[in-house]
């Protein structure tokens, strides 16, 4: 389980690793980020690029900072960072918590937030917390910037709205108020989870005001509960608002089984967390006023 | 193929290593500078038999390439004894029995390290969480959570005595 | 069973009370050169000049080969050689096969003609780096023609069924009924009979460290040396060398480190043989070692996978009668070791219940999957299980205690032969399990499991008591035949001992160096015990094949009553001598010695005294101070056979004494399913074991601790899927799920100790008991979590998708009521 051969070089700065994707488009070029999807695809040999464009020395990516009231998260902050950093536990505690399911530590350590995102694993944490914050994408490339909302950036089981030659460099994660919750189900601790669910709860008085929920492992992309999210907005924060969220959201689901879960028992776990997750996030929301 | 020169600080000596892009940090460790401690398990970063540390945080080298670490300061297993004298964690290791076939250990030990550096008043419940980074497939993960607590207890009250001896 | 003849057993022994270090939980004295990272694993030698090598696995779960084109990939940089299948059939002679009839299910280190399942080698290649040899792969064209696949062990016992194997006619490579007992009496008179069927899929032993070898043909003496962490069967190693088509003189196999096996590197000569192919083509030495994925498709160790339909007769005041066993085994394409995992099944079919009947039908399948090899219990852990459930099914249908009815069954006299002729050397049934209870605390869990009832959470408590077989006879892997090819007796241990002469002891053992038990630190505490020496001054060699003695490694929990076997043995050869020399310094009959404190001396008479040390010295120094008849050097062997095997009936209604030592544990494993997601945590596990004297308690606790998150891996984890066609879906540890410390719970352990009657201090085997007992446990978990919903699991492993299947299929019924 030896990686295949391939060309190497770590540019500085992002104008200089779009040079190089451009210049070496011809050869497979792809971008390297902390590598703990790709080296394991490439050890597989079931990823080949021929060139990479590793993107660990271009500090410019490295920071978190704040934007106003949005949070940006430069693509090549390890994942640990961003799971420790005050800012994201401050404005982002759905991102934190999401953070703390990623595999291991010794995998975060590596990991960044921007390759996770952009590796686009249906099962994955981070893709559905970027789309349960109506997060932006900011992507750069040879025609220079552009921004994409996440409900537009997965388009596929690992395919984004990246177009080749482009980089992803930030991630914006707009502010949210409300209580934040991510929870998610695997069969042994680390492991990619079968059903994830992050989920955003705004309250007004005795009503629910708003809700953003998105789900993980449960279609080729994460997907948005929006049954669920029309069903709460206005109702009361009860469980009986909470069952007929759920319902709702399941009735829209058909999951595809594998050998860890058949589409049935997929649906019945995303029924369990979509209740716990929703619950968590309202209990936030109610005690955060 | 085109070759980097990748230069690394190991257990506190600087080495300069000519290698392919494609050359996997745990591979550079064992055949280039000789240093077989962390081991090679799964080679898709789940058992973590290759934990190092890269800037004091533990990493998977299985899926490392060497040249992305250039520069960096590595810690491996064979870093951790003083010489003769063993570090607590490997101390604690031996009289808990942390081991059985010692496959695992040299990423245990150094996974175990960084816990008890990032927080000297680890918890059991946080060293047995913590530790689930690492298989181990004789153990059962027991004794190594006892051999993790201990080692802690000792390196945070400074005391170089072992906390149970048997033998 | 009253009328059969049985032989004498063997002496009862009187054991020493007052040891000083068997007992004691010493720091192993293998642990600082793994501590230190400097283990000397496989992975770790390097050999100048060294190639590696690396092979190219089948995509087809079974395929006609119709072309290899190898050019491309012989051109390739750094290549030195492409071996194909065909090519290497002419090289080498099938591998060592101890299965039914070899000549029609021919087994090969490389497939030849088509391949049988997914990940079966079909070529290897030797380049200058494993990074070079695994491009050079991706360049050989093979061309296959597929062909349908048999996954399904009962579908491959159909007429119609895929062949796996066109010469052997049929899947079915071996099928026997075996009458024990008065089974027909015993089923004709019980009042109740349960019936179940049940599935048990495979897993394996899947060590952190894979397989390897590094070989080193030499073409001027034509002597090959192999290195490698699989040296069990060290006895057998000769049939490596028919494989290699060279003298067994010239074959030295020489043992190193093994990262883990659980059985799983028993007899793994494939990779040996491979490596060993490899150099005497290259003429310089190589390494293979297997990837992950290689040894997780291609290992030839899956564990067993079975189906079973099973009836119980019971009386309906709880007593157990008979069991009547019909098992389905799926062994993959090859059968290696025959159907011995059955022989250890039938060493403990009755459990510690004194059943006087056992009916057992088992038809061997082939199918399209990686074959059986051995995984800690080698088949007597399913059959643990299997009989728990039963019994556990019994209660609930006579609305017993579980506790109780197992207890009404309980084994009380010792020596007590089971009617498949298997003894039970001594145990304490009765005392495990009241220490279960009380450690498990039982009955305030029993409360708690009300409590929670009430609040709608099911939490389940999975007593179970069940056997733990040590110290395996070769018989087992014969007796299914009333003509077998190659009967064996005794697998025997060797140890010799030599005294330097300053007094040191160095202690050469034969077989597997290492794979994670402690031969060193038990062999230096037997040693230590015997010449009242510190356990770590006793220093620990391993021999290779080529010099070594007759021995047999690790498997069957046998390691640790064969070696103490033979350090008794070489110490009264050693001891014999130094008394002799004491008495000639001392000038004093040695009638009138004793052995004190690690020397010979007068008794009574302290001061007239000599030590090993002041013996050693003269005896290695000072020859001409003897008689002439001894000899320098003090230096002496033991090989010592299985102490208990005695041999079957013609008839096959007596299988004989095969594995004698009878450990035994009691299990409580207390579990919460969450009913939303059908997962299954721990709240609490306790377990007793009883595996005779222990050595180093601490060690055998470690075993207990480490089989135990094997079998919860069992239960609840891990499994090789493989689909209709063939294709293994779990080929890496992200979809073969290996528990971690967040599945594994605190175990608290007890010990018990009955010693055998028949071994050094009484010692019995307990490798393997954790994973023996845990599945069979949990599973009993579940269903009492899940009882009163009509819930029963029957199948492992207890997977999400499978429960919530079974909670939906429990409410649906309900629906319907």
């Amino acid at each position: 389980m030896k990686p295949p051969p391939f060309q190497y070089a770590a540019p500085t700065s992002v104008a200089e690793a779009v040079e190089l994707l451009a210049a070496h488009a011809d050869d497979d070029a792809r971008t390297l980020a902390g590598g703990q999807s790709l080296v394991p695809l490439m050890n597989f040999r079931l990823a080949q690029p021929g060139y990479l464009v590793d993107l660990g020395r271009i500090e410019e990516l490295t920071r978190i900072r704040t934007d106003g009231d949005t949070l940006v998260i430069g693509a090549m902050v390890r994942q640990s960072d961003a799971e420790h950093a005050p800012e994201v536990a401050l404005r982002a505690p759905l991102l934190a918590e999401a953070l703390g399911y990623v595999a291991h530590p010794p995998v975060r350590n590596s990991g960044t937030v921007g390759g996770s995102i952009a590796h686009a694993d249906p099962a994955a944490e981070l893709p559905a917390v970027a789309l349960a914050l109506d997060a932006e994408l900011v992507v750069v490339g040879p025609q220079g910037t552009r921004t994409v909302r996440a409900a537009d950036f997965f388009v596929g089981p690992f395919a984004t709205a990246i177009e080749a030659g482009e980089i992803l460099t930030e991630v914006r994660f707009p502010r949210r108020d409300g209580g934040q919750s991510f929870v998610e189900f695997a069969r042994t601790h680390g492991n990619f989870a079968l059903v994830g669910v992050a989920s955003v709860i705004e309250t007004d008085g005795a009503t629910i005001a708003r809700a953003s929920i998105a789900m993980s492992g449960v279609a080729p992309v994460p997907v948005r509960a929006t049954a669920a999210e029309e069903t709460l907005a206005g109702s009361a924060p009860d469980d009986a608002s909470i069952r007929a969220a759920v319902d709702a959201a399941v009735a829209g689901l058909s999951p595809s089984g594998d050998a860890h879960g058949s589409a049935e028992t997929r649906t019945d776990i995303a029924r369990s967390y979509l209740r716990r997750g929703i619950e968590l996030a309202l209990t936030r929301a109610q005690d955060r006023r | 193929m085109q070759r980097h020169e990748v230069t690394l600080t190991v257990n506190g000596r600087t080495s300069t290593v000519s290698v392919e892009p494609r050359k996997l940090l745990v591979d550079v460790l064992r055949e280039d500078l000789g240093l077989s401690g962390a081991h090679i398990g799964c080679e898709h970063g789940v058992c973590g038999t290759c934990t190092v540390l890269r800037d004091g945080r533990s990493i998977r080298s299985c899926t490392t390439f060497a040249v992305q670490v250039d520069g960096a300061e590595i810690r491996t297993v064979e870093g951790l004894a003083d010489g003769a004298e063993l570090h607590p964690l490997q101390d604690e290791f031996w009289d808990k029995q942390g081991l059985q076939c010692g496959f695992c250990t040299p990423g245990m030990l150094m996974r175990a390290c960084e816990i008890v550096e990032q927080k000297p008043d680890v918890s059991r419940e946080e060293v047995r969480e913590g530790i689930a980074s690492n298989l181990c497939r004789c153990t059962g993960y027991q004794f190594i959570t006892d051999a993790v607590c201990a080692a802690a207890a000792r390196m945070h009250s400074g005391s170089s005595e072992t906390s149970g001896a048997q033998a | 069973m009253t009328t059969t003849d049985r032989p004498a057993a063997p002496p009862v022994r009187t054991h020493k009370e007052d040891r000083t270090w068997v007992g004691r939980s010493i720091r192993r004295v293998e642990d600082p050169k793994f501590l230190r990272g400097r283990g000397g694993y496989i992975g770790d030698m390097t050999v100048p000049g060294m190639l590696y090598a690396a092979v190219l696995r089948s995509p087809h779960a079974h395929a006609v080969i119709a072309g290899i084109d190898v050019v491309e990939a012989l051109a390739a940089p750094g290549v030195h050689a492409v071996i194909t299948g065909e090519q290497a059939a002419e090289l080498c002679d099938p591998l060592p096969d101890f299965g039914p009839n070899p000549a029609a299910h021919t087994w090969r280190c490389l497939a030849v003609d088509k391949v049988r399942y997914v990940g079966e080698g079909v070529a290897v290649v030797v380049a200058d780096s494993r990074y070079l040899a695994e491009d050079a792969l991706a360049l050989i064209e093979v061309e296959y023609e597929p062909l349908p696949a048999v996954v399904d062990p009962e579908r491959a016992l159909e007429d119609g069924a895929p062949l796996v194997h066109d010469d052997l006619g049929s899947n079915c490579a071996y099928e026997r009924t075996f009458d024990f007992g008065d089974v027909e009496r015993d089923f004709a008179e019980a009042d109740v009979i349960v019936t179940d069927r049940l599935r048990w899929h495979r897993s394996g032993g899947q060590p952190l460290e894979t397989v390897g070898a590094v070989a080193d043909f030499d073409h001027a003496t034509g002597a090959l040396t192999v290195h490698t962490n699989s040296l069990s069967f060290t006895s057998y190693l000769f049939m490596v060398a028919g494989t290699m088509k060279i003298p067994a003189n010239k074959l030295d196999i020489r043992p190193v480190p093994a990262g883990g096996s659980f059985g799983s590197k028993l007899f793994a000569t494939k990779p040996a043989v491979i490596a060993g192919m490899c150099s005497r083509q290259v003429g310089r030495p190589v390494q293979y070692l297997e990837d992950r994925v290689d040894n997780m498709s291609n290992c030839d160790h899956h564990g067993s996978d079975r189906v079973y339909d099973v009836r119980l007769a019971v009386m309906r005041d709880g007593t157990i009668r008979g069991v009547d066993i019909d098992t389905v085994e799926d062994y993959g394409a090859y059968i290696q070791f025959g159907v011995g995992h059955h022989g250890n099944a039938l060493a403990q079919v009755v459990g510690p219940y004194a059943m006087t009947s056992v009916r057992y039908r088992v038809r061997a399948a082939l199918t399209n999957k990686n074959q059986q090899g051995a995984y800690r219990g080698f088949g007597s852990e399913v059959n643990n299980w299997m009989l728990e459930q039963m019994v556990d099914k019994a209660a609930r249908e006579l609305d017993l205690d579980p506790v109780e009815l197992r207890r009404r069954n309980f084994i009380r006299e010792f020596p007590h032969f089971i009617p498949t002729g298997n003894v039970y050397d001594s145990g304490d049934y009765d005392a495990v399990l009241d220490k279960a209870l009380e450690l498990s605390e039982y009955k305030r869990w029993r409360i708690e499991q009300a409590k929670a009832r009430e609040e709608g959470r099911c939490i389940g408590i999975g007593l179970i008591t069940a056997q733990e077989r040590s110290v395996f006879s070769a018989t087992e892997f014969w007796f299914w035949f009333d003509e077998p090819g190659a009967p064996v007796t005794s697998m025997p241990e060797s140890v010799t001992l030599k005294v330097d002469a300053t007094g040191g002891i160095t202690a050469t053992l034969y077989s597997c160096a290492f794979w994670g038990n402690s031969p060193e630190t038990m062999v230096a505490q037997l040693v230590a015990e015997e010449f009242d020496c510190d356990p770590h001054d006793v220093s620990i060699v391993y021999q290779g094949s080529k010099n070594g003695l007759p021995a047999t490694g690790p498997g069957g929990s046998r390691t640790t009553v064969m070696l103490a076997g033979a350090v008794e043995g070489a110490t009264a050869k050693i001891k014999a001598k130094a008394l002799r020399a004491a008495a000639h310094l001392l000038e004093a009959n040695p009638d009138d010695l004793e052995w004190v404190d690690g020397g010979y001396q007068v008794k009574g008479v302290p001061e007239q005294r000599k030590s090993l040390a002041d013996i050693a010295v003269m005896l290695h120094l000072f020859k001409h101070s003897f008689p002439e008849d001894m000899e320098s050097g003090l230096e002496d062997s033991k090989v010592f056979d299985h102490p208990y095997t005695t041999m079957p009936s013609a008839d096959r209604t007596d299988l004989g004494v095969f594995y004698p030592f009878m450990g035994h544990a009691c299990h409580v494993p207390v579990v919460e399913v969450d009913l939303e997601t059908g997962s299954v945590s721990f709240l609490a596990y306790a377990a007793v074991h009883d595996c005779g004297t222990l050595v180093n308690p601490r060690s055998l606790a470690g075993h207990i601790v480490g089989g135990t998150a094997q079998g919860i891996g069992t239960a609840l984890y891990e499994e090789f899927v493989y689909d209709d066609d063939g294709q293994l879906l779990t080929s890496s540890f992200l979809d073969y799920l290996i528990p971690s410390a967040m599945e594994v719970p605190e175990l608290r352990i007890a010990h018990h100790e009955t010693p055998s009657p028949y071994t050094l201090h009484g010692i019995k085997g307990g490798g393997e008991g954790g994973r023996m007992m845990a599945p069979a446990a949990i599973n009993v978990a579940v269903n009492d979590a899940l009882a009163h919903l009509g819930v029963r699991v029957t199948e492992l492993p207890i997977t999400p998708d499978r429960l919530r299947a079974a909670i939906r299929a429990a409410e649906s019924a309900r629906g319907r009521e």
